[in-house]
């Protein structure tokens, strides 16, 4: 992506390791997170792109995991980056387990302390460069929030990252109700899907959706949309403009 | 009680595999003024005796709330209870902080008994604590973590305070004790402090049926435990505390004025409950040591 080398090479022998390393811009990014509310729990969809710069450079990168027993987690943003929060996650998972005593995290809990780890990263100018879209249910509550790379976090029962805030949020807005059924649930994001993979350019056709109830979480095998290309408009595309391509 | 020479440290076992200073420490909760905890499937109630020195002074405040979900009441060195407290509203309102959501009273306790044993230092590892107060330490990874070190080094000696810890969690409600040993064990009701085994004479031949109690008859089983301790003082509200957090009620310490009511009406009821014995048994001697209200 950045050909630039505006940034010395970190792995200097003769540095310090005092020399500040942060993340200045992000490399390989994942696209959109939809997920939504639904009677039984939460649904999220993510494509499975990882874009390098505006190369579609991996197709087959997972952007949805399972945290504990409660909790689903999408991102959008450095992959390499939420590989990291995953091992936080993943270290903070084991010690609620440790305790061993009926207990455990919750959506809520996990939203929270992402929340906390973003904003602190934040603050010292070395963002983890991501979109965190956090879902679950514990004891019947549903849960479903965000959390942005500079820690804006919110609650919603509908929430999208990057492009699909301006192209799948307006459709959930008219389209999202109450108490959906699981089929209505996933039409509902695979419609939005299906207008990101004609809109966004770093989305790909393979997507996965994940599903999470107070009983399990299933992350579907990866799969892809019908698409449509036969309008009349595409037939002839350089009709009103002779000598465009 | 036995002076010898495996006393002196607390680092020193004795022949028989004892540590005499935290035994020590453990006379020093039975030497402090009764305070008992009791519990039910929804609510707990703490309560607990405060002797003021003087008529002039004020008594000391044994019973603190540490968050909205819990609150403990303590017996024996009530300096070092306080400090315990701070430490435990500390660890509440940070967890609090990360996870918005109220820490569980079984891991709080576990906490304070593992502290009992080893600095604070050493729990959080990877971790630079410096001298004096409260502060924020950011990690590497971007987590903040808050260490507490106490500069009186107070903790080369075992604290001498006992604690009733009362909680609500996810799991219900739970009743604790923590002792200096470093030791917790969970209750459905218990007294510690002077006197002590009056209350739990008393409460052992109630708890079965606390499981099911409503909130008052929490309240007035704690009163009465209370009462045992006193040996034959009257109990009134100036002289007994008592606290309740329960599902829908954060932990709050009952005014005055309310348990004096309470007090009142309980005895009301054990008068009349006496005066109708009287009359049907007319065994004048036999009168409760309770039902004597007249001669204040």
């Amino acid at each position: 992506m950045s050909l630039i080398a505006s940034t010395p090479a970190n792995n200097s022998l003769l540095s310090s390791g005092m020399e500040s390393e942060r993340t200045l811009y992000p490399y390989v990014t994942g696209t959109s997170v939809i997920g939504i509310k639904y009677k039984d729990g939460i649904l999220m969809a993510a494509d499975m792109g990882g874009s390098y710069g505006s190369t579609l450079r991996y197709k087959s990168v997972e952007r949805l995991k399972s945290i504990g027993k409660h909790s689903l987690l999408g991102a959008s943003g450095e992959i390499s980056d939420f590989q990291e929060i995953l091992r936080y996650l993943d270290e903070l998972i084991l010690y609620d387990n440790m305790w061993d005593d009926g207990n455990s995290l919750g959506p809520k809990e996990v939203h929270n302390y992402l929340t906390r780890v973003m904003y602190n990263r934040r603050n010292k100018f070395n963002p983890l460069w991501n979109s965190l879209v956090l879902g679950g249910v514990k004891n019947g509550q549903k849960y479903l929030g965000m959390v942005s790379m500079i820690g804006v976090h919110f609650e919603d029962n509908h929430v999208a990252t990057g492009f699909g805030n301006h192209l799948a949020r307006p459709i959930l807005r008219d389209e999202w109700h109450e108490n959906m059924s699981f089929e209505d649930a996933v039409k509902l994001l695979e419609k939005c899907m299906r207008v990101l993979l004609y809109r966004d350019r770093s989305a790909i056709n393979k997507l996965q959706i994940a599903k999470i109830t107070e009983e399990e979480v299933t992350i579907s095998q990866p799969y892809s949309l019908k698409t449509f290309w036969g309008y009349s408009a595409f037939q002839n595309p350089t009709k009103g403009a002779e000598g465009s391509w | 009680m036995f002076r010898n020479q495996y006393d002196t440290d607390v680092t020193t076992w004795s022949p028989a595999g004892r540590l005499f200073q935290v035994e020590y420490a453990m006379e020093a909760v039975k030497q402090g003024s009764a305070a008992i905890g009791l519990r039910s499937k929804t609510h707990v109630v703490l309560a607990s005796v405060n002797k003021a020195n003087s008529e002039l002074s004020s008594h000391q405040k044994k019973i603190f709330k540490v968050d909205d979900h819990i609150g403990v009441a303590i017996s024996g060195l009530t300096a070092d209870g306080r400090v315990i407290s701070r430490y435990l509203r500390s660890e509440c309102i940070n967890h609090s902080f990360t996870y918005e959501s109220p820490l569980p009273v079984g891991r709080l306790v576990v906490q304070l008994a593992d502290k009992a044993q080893f600095p604070l230092e050493i729990l959080n590892v990877g971790h630079k604590s410096f001298g004096v107060g409260v502060f924020l330490i950011v990690e590497a990874d971007g987590r903040f973590l808050l260490d507490q070190v106490c500069t009186q080094r107070s903790w080369k000696r075992p604290y001498g305070v006992g604690l009733l810890v009362a909680g609500l969690d996810e799991s219900g409600a739970h009743l604790y004790y923590n002792c200096p040993s470093g030791n917790y064990f969970e209750y459905q009701a218990f007294a510690i402090g002077s006197r002590s085994q009056a209350a739990k004479t008393y409460l052992e031949r109630k708890f079965e049926t606390f499981m099911g109690s409503s909130r008052e008859d929490l309240i007035r089983d704690a009163l009465f435990a209370i009462k045992e301790t006193l040996q034959g003082e009257k109990l009134t509200s100036s002289i007994c505390t008592v606290a309740v957090v329960g599902v829908g009620e954060p932990f709050n310490i009952i005014n005055q004025k309310t348990i004096q009511e309470l007090i009142e009406s309980f005895e009301t009821k054990e008068e009349e409950v006496v005066e109708a014995a009287d009359q049907g048994a007319a065994m004048q001697e036999d009168r409760s040591p309770e039902g004597a209200p007249m001669d204040i």
